[in-house]
C-alpha cells in the first residue's frame, strides 16, 4: 500500500510541470529514497524529520508557493485516490501546511 | 523447429513484421558491437528514439556503451550472452533499460541480437526497498543505543546478575548472604551544615564526592547500592560472592576517608563522615513491581547502621565479625564491647589502616 502511494506520487510528480524542472537533476535513486522517506515520515512509518532537517534540506532548492501547492494537491490526490480516508487525508496536509514555511523560500 | 510451409496467399513477411512490432520486448539486430543497427521494432525505438532520430546510423556500442570491451567481445564470439543495463533520459524520465546482446542465430557474419525492456518500475521499487532497509537499520541502531542506555539506568539500580535474572525471568528471588560485608557511611552534621541549605550547591557537591566514591568502591570490588540523603550504601561479597569481601570494604573504607581528607584540603566545604562496617548476613533483593530498586536488609545493614553514629568524624567502626575476617591485615583498635540496639553486647573495633601505617 505505502509502496504503491510513493510510486503513483513519484510519477505525479515527475508528469507535472511545475514540479518535474525541480527534480530534472536528480538522480532516479536519490528521488525514490526522498519520496520514500517523505511518505514514511508523513504515515507514520520508521523516519522522523526534524524541523531543521527540513529547513536544511529545501534551503538551496528555490521552492515557491505554486510548487509548494502543486505538491500538496497531488499528494492528496495521490492519498484519496488510494483509499485514505478523507479525514486521513486532512490531517496528513495540516501536517503539510503547518511545515510550509521550512519549505517555501521564494 | 522446423518452419511450416505458409498457408497459400498469406504473406509471411508481412506477418514476421507485424509480431515484430506488436511485441512489447525492444529487438534489434546490429552488425556486431562497433557496428550499425541494422533493424529493429518499434518498442526498441521507443526507448532508444534516437535510432531514428539520428541521421548516420547508430551503432550498438553508442546505446550500451562497454559492449565493444575485449571481454564482452570475446564472450559474445564464444556464442554466450552479454546482459547489462543502460539509463536513458526519455523526456523528464530518467528510465532503466536491461538489455540481452547474444549471437543472432544463423548469422555467421558477427550480427548480434539485442533485447531490450524497460525495467525502470522495478529500479524504483528497489531503490524504494533500499531506502526502506536503511530506515529500518537506522531505527534499530537507534533502538539497540536506547536499549543499551536503559541497560545502563537499570545496572545503576540493581547488580548486574540480578539485572539479567529479572531480564531472563520478568522476577527475582531475595537471596540471602551469609558472606559479604556492608558498608554505610554518612556526614557529620549534614543537616546543620551551611550548604545544606543550598540545594543546587548541595546537589553538586554531592554528586561529585557519591561519583568518586562510586569509582573507588568498584575499584576495590564493592557495589554501592543506594544513597539516602547524605548516606552511601555499599556492600561487597553480593550478589557475587567474594571471599575478599570484609577487605574489599575495609579498603575501600579507608580510600573514602583519604579522598575526603585529600579533598577538604582543597575545598571550600568540609565533608566529615562517619563508616560504620559490619559483616553479619543480608538479604537482598529487587524491591518494587512498577518501581524497581535492588536493596539489602537484615543484620549486617542494621549493625552497620548503628555503628556508623557511635564514630568520631573521619572514623571506621567494624563489627568482631569483620575483625576476624581481616585477621590482622589492617591495623584495627579494640573499643571494647557495647551495648547495641537489637544486637545486645557486641566488640567494637576502630579500622586504622594498613599494619605498617600506611593506608591504601
Amino acid at each position: 500500500m505505502i509502496s504503491r502511494i510513493v510510486l503513483s506520487f513519484y510519477d505525479r510528480v515527475l508528469d507535472s510541470d511545475v514540479l518535474a524542472p525541480y527534480f530534472e537533476h536528480v538522480d532516479m535513486p536519490v528521488l525514490i529514497d526522498h519520496q520514500t522517506k517523505f511518505i514514511a515520515y508523513l504515515t507514520g512509518g520508521p523516519a522522523s524529520i526534524s524541523d531543521e532537517a527540513l529547513r536544511l534540506a529545501h534551503a538551496n532548492r528555490g521552492i515557491d508557493r505554486a510548487a509548494f501547492e502543486e505538491m500538496r494537491r497531488l499528494l492528496a490526490e495521490t492519498l484519496e485516490e488510494h483509499g485514505l480516508e478523507p479525514a486521513d487525508v486532512d490531517s496528513v496536509m495540516a501536517e503539510i501546511d503547518r511545515r510550509a514555511g521550512l519549505v517555501v523560500t521564494r | 523447429m522446423a518452419a511450416k510451409p505458409a498457408p497459400k496467399g498469406l504473406d509471411l513477411d508481412r506477418v514476421r513484421a507485424l509480431l515484430l512490432d506488436s511485441a512489447t520486448v525492444g529487438l534489434a539486430v546490429a552488425a556486431g558491437a562497433e557496428g550499425p543497427i541494422l533493424l529493429c521494432n518499434d518498442a526498441f525505438q521507443a526507448l532508444f528514439p534516437a535510432v531514428a532520430e539520428a541521421e548516420a546510423a547508430l551503432r550498438l556500442v553508442d546505446i550500451v556503451p562497454g559492449t565493444a570491451d575485449p571481454a564482452v567481445l570475446e564472450r559474445l564470439a564464444a556464442g554466450d550472452r552479454h546482459t547489462a543495463e543502460v539509463e536513458v533520459k526519455l523526456g523528464r524520465r530518467r528510465l532503466v533499460i536491461a538489455v540481452e546482446i547474444s549471437p543472432a542465430i544463423g548469422h555467421a557474419d558477427g550480427e548480434l541480437m539485442i533485447q531490450c525492456q524497460n525495467v525502470s518500475k522495478l529500479k524504483e521499487l528497489e531503490y524504494m526497498i533500499d531506502s526502506y532497509s536503511k530506515m529500518i537499520e537506522r531505527q534499530n541502531r537507534d533502538l539497540a543505543k536506547e536499549k543499551e542506555r536503559v541497560e545502563r539506568l537499570l545496572l545503576n539500580i540493581m547488580p548486574r546478575r540480578v539485572y539479567e535474572e529479572w531480564r531472563e525471568f520478568g522476577i527475582t528471588t531475595p537471596e540471602r548472604f551469609d558472606d559479604a560485608t556492608v558498608l554505610l557511611l554518612d556526614f557529620v552534621g549534614f543537616t546543620e551544615m551551611s550548604v545544606a541549605h543550598d540545594p543546587p550547591k548541595l546537589i553538586a557537591e554531592l554528586n561529585d564526592i557519591f561519583t568518586s566514591f562510586d569509582r573507588i568502591v568498584e575499584e576495590f570490588g564493592c557495589e554501592r547500592l543506594k544513597t539516602i540523603g547524605d548516606a552511601y550504601l555499599a556492600a561487597s561479597g553480593l550478589p557475587e560472592p567474594n571471599p575478599e569481601h570484609a577487605r574489599n570494604i575495609a579498603r575501600a573504607a579507608l580510600r573514602l576517608v583519604r579522598y575526603l581528607e585529600r579533598r577538604n584540603a582543597i575545598s571550600e566545604v568540609r565533608w566529615n563522615c562517619r563508616i560504620g562496617i559490619s559483616s553479619k548476613p543480608v538479604i537482598g533483593s529487587v524491591v518494587g513491581t512498577q518501581k524497581y530498586v535492588y536493596d539489602i536488609f537484615g543484620p549486617g545493614v542494621n549493625l552497620a547502621s548503628r555503628l556508623e553514629p557511635l564514630c568520631g568524624p573521619m572514623q571506621i567502626l567494624l563489627d568482631d565479625r569483620t575483625h576476624e575476617l581481616l585477621a590482622g591485615e589492617l591495623a584495627c583498635a579494640s573499643l571494647g564491647s557495647q551495648t547495641i540496639r537489637g544486637f545486645g553486647e557486641q566488640h567494637i573495633y576502630r579500622l586504622e589502616g594498613t599494619t605498617s601505617g600506611e593506608r591504601p
